[in-house]
């Protein structure tokens, strides 16, 4: 995990990091949050409704952003403030390892507030998820 | 810009923000008047102000700016120049 001040952090700062969803990680979503929609867990139901597999949970796949913000950039200090999320491609189990790639594109010294533009794409380097999450630092000092 | 249209304006801005149609801000409006206007809001509102109005405020003014009034007063400076 990173500890990085918001003076440690430039426009054009970059990290990504690699992620596994197996179908481990789908049954301990499914048990913390109790989402049984059959979308996720019925192979079946899922083709008939358009979709290849199983498809992963959105929210298991986003869920990593907060490895982001919390390990990678800005770690440590990290406090997410706003997330948007854009589910462009349904993610099944085969798509891993998965990817997430975050650039600040903003920074504002008033609020120690970074702004980070995200994606995350499958194996394939396939775009799956991607969106803004603004992130601010509790070790921020303005003085 | 006058004080009348920058304050249609600034409802607009707020109304967007609180997604509220109801709100109509005043000289005297601050946070305590409008629900979810917490620490995070407060972030968007002053950033989608300065969008609106083409303006930047500075770390002083936005942490001294008591009220509405306050806030429109400086946009009327730097508007006008």
């Amino acid at each position: 995990m990173v500890e990085l001040s918001f003076e440690d952090i430039g426009l054009d700062t970059e990290k990504s990091f690699e992620f596994i969803i197996s179908d481990l990680e789908k049954q301990k979503f499914l048990e913390i949050t109790g989402d049984i929609n059959p979308l996720h867990n019925d192979k079946s139901f899922a083709q008939k409704q358009g979709f290849a597999d199983e498809v992963v949970y959105g929210m298991l796949t986003a869920s990593y952003l907060s490895t982001f913000a919390g390990v990678y950039l800005p770690g440590k200090y990290s406090i997410i403030h706003s997330v948007e999320i854009n589910f462009v491609k349904p993610v099944v189990l085969n798509d891993s390892p998965l990817k997430i790639t975050g650039k600040v594109v903003a920074k504002d010294e008033r609020f120690g507030q970074i702004t980070i533009k995200y994606n995350i794409t499958n194996r394939d380097g396939e775009k799956v998820c991607r969106g803004i999450m603004k992130v601010g630092l509790s070790n921020y000092n303005k003085n | 810009m006058n004080k009348n249209e920058i304050y249609k304006k600034l409802d607009g801005v707020f109304q967007d923000v609180f997604d509220d149609e109801k709100i109509h801000v005043d000289e005297k409006t601050t946070a305590n008047d409008i629900e979810d206007w917490d620490s995070l809001e407060h972030i968007n509102l002053v950033v989608a102000i300065e969008q609106c109005f083409g303006i930047k405020f500075s770390m002083n003014e936005v942490t001294t700016m008591k009220n509405v009034g306050e806030m429109v007063n400086i946009i009327i400076e730097r508007i006008n120049g």
